[in-house]
């Protein structure tokens, strides 16, 4: 209890601390620093529009938070979760574009498999050579992810672009694929349910379930768990499959939900943010889903201080960056544990 | 400068694309042998390539530029550092928020003093080139090697420096052997942690540097210019077996992917994005060759 104790404490103190620095920077940056401080903070609040599409905007981040959380619980490193959700939001969107007569409960879940898929795909490369030879995943994950954003890049500006609309864009995928919206007029849709729905899940493959013991072993121990009888070569490779499968699906599920466009680099950021995620969430899946409301929110407040004020958007980046730092920073909370320890 | 009057363009270029790697490499190699993977070299080249340009913007003065923005990576590496270090934050996570934080901090920067998140250029002299008589006489090799920028050469000079300093002195030795087992250097009397401090802190310096050869080049800041060649430096020390000279072989095989890629592109009809992604594949498939080698190796 103690631990549990010292650790919401101390990511209160975290949190409190970036505000504090939200603050200050806006302070030191705004002409205007109430106006900017009161839409950074209130701003997402103030109407169903900005409220819905804040918890929309956490809808990707829930499932890469939830892929970041499966590799780090089994101590594996997956950094190319930016081109999986991407190269997932890109395959769906083909297969959807290829299918404009089907309905959309068949074509829908077609794409989102293929999203899954790819995204399963691209990590699973590097847990394979991971496991085959001993290449760091962390690096081959996250040099692969990047050749593949440029990949994608090109198709969308290329061989793909709608030279109709002015954007660097696909065409639209079929009125039949949209996800139902559920709180007009923000962009809020049923893919909320499958967020939640993904967090349990995932809550469950982890906690009560065979593979989940044995990843979370390897995670703590992988020599102990080898001794233990455990194949801990696979656990090099499942935990990168199903990481990159929710990234991919992070990217099919943006597009039928949100954009319904692939937009030349729409997806950016999700796949950092879904590592803050996690971290948050310190890789509890159900914790996840919180956490990613909160960092969503960070966002929003940012936009909503960048649209009525004058500051610019990635005051959100430094914000984030300050929280990744305390959140990691083990000494603050060995020092909450050992005072409360000292208390009889 | 025109590169059609050297005889090997292409591998002329080479050698002036590969600087930054090199220089963030060499820096990263001392946090590496320290036992750190340093994924800050990316961020702490962001901040050196818009300090260093900003600062030789207002000063107008290059030399106070660049010692400026130095100045700022080595300070940001130092917060790199008391966070990892003094506050025991795990390495790998505090390496993504000073990523993060040198991506915002130069965007919002940027915003703030120039009123744009665009490109920003500033109106400073170019960096002075140097041609070597003595370098000039070596026959085919002494074309490649004259008529780079001075940083350039400054680089060559600090791999030399870090090569002695690693393999030559006490201090290098105690940074190798905190990367072996911290717990013999603190049985030697020694605090390794101040090893791993000094070590983030040479990165930041080599990185800041690295950074400057960017934006000074260009006399202009772009939003994230470094584009991930931090991350290449990284895959440089693996790739050149954490030796010095191997981080100058790897450094130049991606200053030579670099090149061939700007070259073709002029040259050959490829999609730009194609030959963008061509050095990361390039660099992953050099990885699991090498690895490949070496997992055959340690079996036979």
């Amino acid at each position: 209890m103690g631990d549990l104790f010292a650790g919401t404490l101390g990511l209160l103190i975290t949190l409190g601390i970036s505000f504090l620095i939200a603050v200050i920077l806006i302070v030191l940056l705004s002409k205007q620093p109430l106006t900017t401080i009161y839409y950074f903070f209130v701003g997402p609040y103030t109407n169903k529009y900005y409220f819905g599409n804040m918890l929309n905007a956490a809808i990707p981040l829930v499932f890469t938070g939830l892929g970041i959380a499966v590799a780090f619980k089994s101590s594996v490193f997956n950094l190319g979760g930016e081109g999986q959700v991407y190269c997932g939001a890109l395959v769906a969107t083909v297969i959807m574009l290829a299918l404009p007569q089907s309905r959309g409960y068949v074509g829908g879940p077609a794409a989102l498999a293929a999203a899954l898929a790819t995204g399963a795909v691209l990590a699973g490369m590097s847990g394979f050579f991971k496991m085959k030879w001993g290449t760091d995943e962390l690096i081959s994950s996250f040099l692969i992810s990047t050749a593949v954003i440029f990949i994608v890049n090109y198709f969308i500006t290329g061989p793909l672009d709608d030279p109709s609309n002015s954007m660097l864009a696909t065409r639209a995928i079929g009125k039949q694929y949209h996800f139902l919206g559920i709180y007009p007029p923000s962009k809020l849709d049923i893919s909320a349910a499958f967020a939640v729905a993904a967090g349990i899940l995932v809550f469950f493959l982890m906690y009560y379930t065979h593979w989940g013991y044995e990843m979370r072993m390897c995670g703590l121990n992988r020599e102990f768990s080898r001794y233990g009888g455990i194949n801990v070569s696979t656990y090099v490779v499942l935990p990168m499959i199903i990481s990159g499968a929710l990234h991919g699906m992070a990217g099919g599920i943006a597009i039928m939900g949100t954009y319904h466009v692939a937009v030349k680099e729409f997806s950016f950021g999700m796949g950092w943010n879904g590592i803050a995620v996690a971290l948050i969430a310190k890789n509890n899946p159900l914790g996840v889903l919180p956490a990613a409301v909160f960092f969503a929110y960070l966002d929003a407040g940012a936009k909503a201080a960048m649209l009525h004020s004058d500051v610019t958007f990635e005051i959100a980046a430094i914000v984030q960056s300050i929280i990744f730092y305390l959140i990691t920073a083990q000494a603050i909370y060995s020092f909450l544990r050992r005072r409360k320890r000292s208390r009889p | 400068m025109n590169e059609q009057s050297f005889t090997f363009p292409l591998l002329h270029n080479a050698i002036g694309i590969m600087t930054p790697f090199l220089l963030a490499a060499t820096g990263g190699l001392f946090t590496e042998l320290a036992g750190m993977l340093n994924i800050a070299l990316e961020g702490l080249m962001l901040i050196g390539a818009f300090f260093s340009v900003v600062f030789a913007g207002l000063t107008g003065s290059l030399a106070l530029g660049i010692l400026l923005g130095v100045a700022s990576a080595v300070l940001a590496a130092a917060l790199f550092a008391g966070v990892s270090l003094n506050l025991k934050a795990n390495v790998f996570i505090s390496g993504l928020a000073t990523n993060l934080l040198a991506s915002g901090l130069t965007i919002v920067l940027a915003f703030q003093l120039f009123g744009n998140k665009g490109v920003v250029r500033f109106e400073i002299a170019k960096l002075p080139s140097l041609t070597i008589p003595a370098l000039a006489r070596i026959p085919v090799l002494g074309d490649l090697l004259i008529g780079h920028n001075i940083l350039v050469y400054f680089s060559w000079l600090i791999v030399v420096l870090a090569a002695l300093a690693i393999y030559r002195t006490p201090f290098g030795l105690r940074i190798r052997g905190t990367g072996l087992g911290a717990a013999t250097v603190t049985s030697l009397g020694l605090n390794p942690r101040r090893y791993q401090m000094a070590a983030i802190l040479i990165s930041g310096f080599t990185c800041g540097l690295a950074g400057a050869v960017l934006t000074l080049k260009l006399s202009a800041f772009v939003p994230n210019i470094t584009s991930g060649r931090g991350w290449i430096a990284l895959v440089a020390i693996y790739l050149g077996n954490k030796t010095p000279w191997g981080i100058v072989i790897a450094s130049f095989i991606f200053g030579f992917a670099e090149s061939l890629s700007n070259f073709a592109q002029g040259a050959i009809n490829i999609p730009a994005d194609f030959i963008l992604a061509f050095p990361y594949l390039i660099t992953v498939l050099a990885m699991i060759v090498y690895s490949i080698w070496r997992h055959y190796r340690a079996r036979v």
